[in-house]
C-alpha cells in the first residue's frame, strides 16, 4: 500500500461513519423534503406530485403564513440587537479585575443551561393578567396591569424579554474576545490621553467586531428558528399554537404546526425551504455588509 | 478512468451504507409470537388512570395466556403527533386511544370493526351504551371505536359561593338571562389583599365555551355537507356577541387575559359553561369545593348545542391482529372497567353503570346533581364531524375569536374574518391539491 493509498484509507475510515450519518441523516432528509415541498403527502398516503402549489398556497392564500413571518422577522429585528448589546455590556463588566471572577461569570452564564420550557413557565406567572408578580407590583404604585401574555400587543414583547434572560453563550465569547484585545494598545491609548469611551470605540469595539459578527450571524440564525420558548409559552398559557390571535406564531411553531399537528408535510417543506433560502439570504448579506465595520487583524 | 472509479467507489460505499442503514432502522423486526404468544400493541394516553390500565392489562393477560400486550404511553399533547409517525414508518400500534373528534381525521388509520361490533353484540353488551354514544361510535353506519369514556358541557357551580351570596341554585329552567342575572350577584370586585370572584369563567384559546353559545343561538359552524363555514350568520354572531359580552356588558367574567388561573377550584370563579368532566378528578381532589353540576342555561332558540364528545379505542387498519386487539378493546371498555374509571370521578357511557352510580351515591358525594348531568344527554351534539375540524377552528377561526375578545373588532366582523378564513381554506387549499 503507498502512501497516497493510505492515506485515503486512513481518511476513509475516520471520515466514513461521519460522512455516513450525514448522508443518511442531514443529506438525504434535506433533498427528500426538497422533493416532498412540491408533493402533497399528508402521511396517510404516499407523496404526490402537485409542483409549485405549495408554495402558491403559503404565498397567496394561507392564513398563518404571513403572519408568521412578520412575527419572526420583528422578534429578529429587535431580539438580535438587544441581545448583542445585553451579552457585550455584561462580557465588559465580567472582564473586570473583580473578586470572585469566575463565580460572577459562571452565575450570569446560568440562565442559559436551563430550558425554554422552564423560562416559559417562570414568565408565564411573572406576566400573568390575573395576580402576576409584575401586575402585583404595578398596583403598588397605583398602576393598572395588562393582560401581558394574552395581549396581541404585549405577548411578543414579553416573549423577547424572556429569550434576553439567555445571554450566556453570546457573552462567553466576548468575553473570549476581549481576552484577546492586547493590553499593550490600550495602556499606548491611556498614555496619548485617550479616555474610557475612546478606548472602547476605537481599540476595543474595532478587535472585537469580527466576534460581533459571528454573535450577529448566530443571533440571526437562531432567531429566525426560535420554535421552544414560542411553543412553551403557548402550552402555559393554555393556548393554541402561535396565540394570542397569532400574536407568537413564529415562522417555526407555523412550520411545526402544518407538520406534526396538522401533518401537511408538502406544506411544511415548502416552509422549511423557504425558511433556509431565506437565511442563505440574509448570511450573505451579513457577510458583504461585514467587510464594511469587521476588522481583521491580517 | 480506474482512478476515477477509485474516487467514486468510498463515496458510492458510503450512500449504501447509509441506505442500508435506513433499511435496517425501518425494517419491522418484530415477531409475530413472543415466548409463545401473540404480542399486540396498545397505544394509550398517559393519564391518571395508569394504574388502573395496568392492572386491566394484567387481567386480560392472564385470561387471554396466548396474548401479550405491550403498553405504548404518549403524552396527551402528543397523541395524535406520534400516531401518524407511527403510521409514516409503518409501526401502527395494534389498537390505539382515540376520540370521536378525530374519527373523521385519522379515519384511514382505523379498521372498521362494524363486524366485530355486531358478532359479539351481546357479549359487549351493545344495548348498554346510551344511544348518543352508540351513534357517536359510528360514521355513516359503521363502527369505528369503541367507547370507553366521555364528555358532556354542563354547568358547573360552586355552592358555597352561591349560599354566600344569597342566590338559589341554578334549576333546569335556567336561560342565558337566569344565568347572567346570578353572574352578577355572585361577581365580588377584588380589593387589595382580597383578589375577588367572578359570577363566571370564560374559556379563551379554542372553541370549548363559543360553540355552546354559537349553537344555542340558532347556528353552527359548518352546514350540513361541511363544505361551506357559517359563522358570519346573524345566529352565529348573537352567540359569539355573548360570549364576548360576558365580560364586556354583563361584567360577569374576566376582562380577555385576565382569567384566574383555576379559578373554579380556587373558588375565584363561581360557574363555568362547557367545562370537562376530566376535571372532576381535580375538583374532588379539593375536599372542601362544594360543587355541583346543572343542565346548561337555555338559549335564546334552543337548549341543545354542549358538546358530547367521546374517547375509546380503535383497532389499527394495519393490524396484524386485529380479533386480539379486538378482544383488548373489549376488555378494556367492559361495564367493570367502565365503573371503575367513573369511580374516580367521571361520567359512564354504558346505562348500566350510570344507574348503578346515581343508585350508589352516598351523601358528600360529589356532584350531588348527577342526574342533571345525565339529562343532559339529550340537548349534547357532537362537534361536526369535518377531517379538518381542529385545524380550522385553532388555526383559522381562533385567532379572529380572540380579536374580538381583545377589543379589535365586535363580533359581527370577527364571524365575517373567521367565515371567510375558513371559506377560503376549503376552496384553495383542498381544491388545489
Amino acid at each position: 500500500m503507498n502512501i497516497r493509498r493510505a492515506d485515503q484509507f486512513t481518511f476513509w475510515l475516520f471520515a466514513g461513519p461521519a460522512l455516513a450519518g450525514f448522508v443518511a441523516f442531514s443529506l438525504w432528509p434535506m433533498l427528500y423534503s426538497l422533493w416532498l415541498s412540491f408533493c402533497q403527502y399528508e402521511v396517510i398516503s404516499p407523496p404526490r406530485f402537485i409542483g409549485l402549489r405549495n408554495y402558491i398556497h403559503l404565498f397567496y392564500y394561507d392564513a398563518a403564513f404571513w403572519p408568521s413571518v412578520k412575527v419572526t422577522l420583528m422578534f429578529t429585528l429587535v431580539q438580535v440587537p438587544l441581545s448583542i448589546i445585553a451579552a457585550l455590556a455584561f462580557a465588559l463588566l465580567l472582564n473586570q479585575p473583580v473578586r470572585a471572577r469566575g463565580f460572577w461569570r459562571a452565575i450570569y452564564f446560568l440562565p442559559s443551561i436551563l430550558p425554554q420550557a422552564a423560562y416559559a413557565v417562570i414568565f408565564g406567572y411573572i406576566f400573568q393578567g390575573d395576580g402576576g408578580l409584575l401586575n402585583r407590583l404595578l398596583a403598588l404604585v397605583g398602576i393598572e396591569g395588562q393582560p401581558w401574555t394574552m395581549s396581541s400587543d404585549w405577548a411578543l414583547p414579553v416573549l423577547i424579554a424572556m429569550s434576553l434572560w439567555a445571554f450566556g453563550y453570546p457573552m462567553v465569547i466576548f468575553l473570549a474576545g476581549l481576552q484577546n484585545v492586547p493590553r499593550e494598545l490600550h495602556e499606548a491609548a491611556h498614555i496619548d490621553g485617550a479616555g474610557a469611551g475612546a478606548r472602547f470605540r476605537h481599540i476595543t469595539l474595532p478587535l472585537l467586531s469580527p466576534v460581533m459578527f459571528f454573535n450577529l450571524i448566530m443571533g440571526v440564525i437562531a432567531a429566525l428558528k426560535v420554535f421552544d420558548l414560542a411553543y412553551a409559552f403557548s402550552v402555559t398559557q393554555n393556548m393554541p399554537p402561535g396565540g394570542p390571535a397569532r400574536a407568537t406564531l413564529f415562522y417555526g411553531l407555523n412550520l411545526y404546526q402544518q407538520a406534526f399537528g396538522f401533518f401537511h408535510m408538502g406544506l411544511a417543506s415548502a416552509m422549511a425551504w423557504l425558511l433556509f433560502l431565506f437565511v442563505m439570504v440574509v448570511t450573505v448579506i451579513n457577510f458583504r455588509f461585514s467587510r464594511r465595520w469587521v476588522h481583521y487583524e491580517n | 478512468m480506474l482512478s476515477r472509479l477509485r474516487d467514486i467507489l468510498p463515496w458510492l460505499a458510503v450512500v449504501i451504507l447509509a441506505a442500508w442503514g435506513f433499511w435496517w432502522a425501518g425494517y419491522d423486526r418484530k415477531p409475530d409470537v413472543v415466548d409463545g404468544r401473540t404480542e399486540i400493541t396498545w397505544y394509550v394516553m398517559i393519564s391518571p388512570l395508569r394504574d388502573l390500565y395496568e392492572a386491566d392489562v394484567k387481567e386480560f393477560e392472564r385470561l387471554n395466556p396466548h396474548i401479550k400486550v405491550r403498553i405504548i404511553w404518549v403524552p396527551g399533547s402528543e397523541l395524535n403527533a406520534k400516531l401518524k409517525i407511527l403510521a409514516a414508518a409503518g409501526q401502527l400500534p395494534d389498537l390505539f386511544f382515540t376520540g370521536d373528534v378525530w374519527l373523521r381525521y385519522l379515519l384511514p388509520f382505523k379498521r372498521d370493526i362494524t363486524d366485530f361490533v355486531l358478532r359479539d353484540a351481546e357479549e359487549m353488551g351493545l344495548d348498554d351504551y346510551f344511544p348518543e354514544i352508540l351513534a357517536a361510535m359510528q360514521l355513516d353506519g359503521r363502527y369505528y371505536i369503541v367507547t370507553e369514556s366521555m364528555n358532556l358541557s354542563l354547568l358547573y357551580f360552586n355552592r358555597r359561593l352561591f349560599a354566600e351570596a344569597g342566590v338559589p341554585e341554578p334549576d333546569e329552567t335556567w336561560t342565558w338571562d337566569d344565568y347572567v342575572r346570578a353572574g352578577q350577584a355572585l361577581t365580588k370586585p377584588g380589593t387589595p389583599g382580597n383578589p375577588g370572584v367572578w359570577g363566571s369563567s370564560r374559556v379563551e384559546g379554542w372553541w370549548g365555551e363559543w360553540i355552546i353559545y354559537v349553537r344555542q343561538s340558532g347556528g353552527d359552524i359548518f352546514t350540513a355537507d361541511g363544505q361551506r363555514c357559517l359563522l358570519d350568520t346573524p345566529e352565529a354572531i348573537n352567540g359569539l356577541r355573548f360570549y364576548l359580552e360576558k365580560s364586556t356588558k354583563h361584567g360577569i367574567s374576566a376582562p380577555a387575559g385576565f382569567e384566574p388561573i383555576n379559578g373554579f377550584v380556587n373558588e375565584r370563579v363561581a360557574m363555568i359553561v362547557g367545562g370537562h368532566v376530566n376535571y372532576w378528578l381535580n375538583y374532588n381532589q379539593k375536599a372542601d369545593l362544594d360543587w355541583d353540576v346543572q343542565l346548561l342555561p337555555a338559549g335564546p332558540v334552543t337548549r341543545k348545542g354542549g358538546e358530547l364528545a367521546m374517547a375509546g379505542y380503535s383497532v389499527s387498519k394495519t393490524s396484524r391482529h386485529p380479533e386480539e386487539a379486538w378482544q383488548l378493546a373489549k376488555f378494556l371498555t367492559r361495564p367493570e372497567a367502565v365503573a371503575r374509571i367513573v369511580a374516580r370521578g367521571s361520567l359512564s357511557v354504558r346505562r348500566s353503570v350510570a344507574e348503578a352510580q346515581m343508585r350508589d351515591a352516598r351523601p358528600g358525594d360529589r356532584p350531588p346533581n348527577l342526574a342533571a348531568a345525565y339529562d343532559q344527554f339529550q340537548y349534547g351534539q357532537p362537534i361536526p364531524r369535518h377531517s379538518h375540524y381542529i385545524e380550522i377552528l385553532l388555526q383559522i377561526v381562533q385567532p379572529e375569536i380572540d380579536r374580538m375578545l381583545l377589543g379589535e373588532f365586535g363580533p359581527e366582523e370577527a364571524g365575517r374574518r373567521a367565515a371567510e378564513a375558513v371559506n377560503a381554506f376549503l376552496a384553495t387549499f383542498h381544491a388545489q391539491q
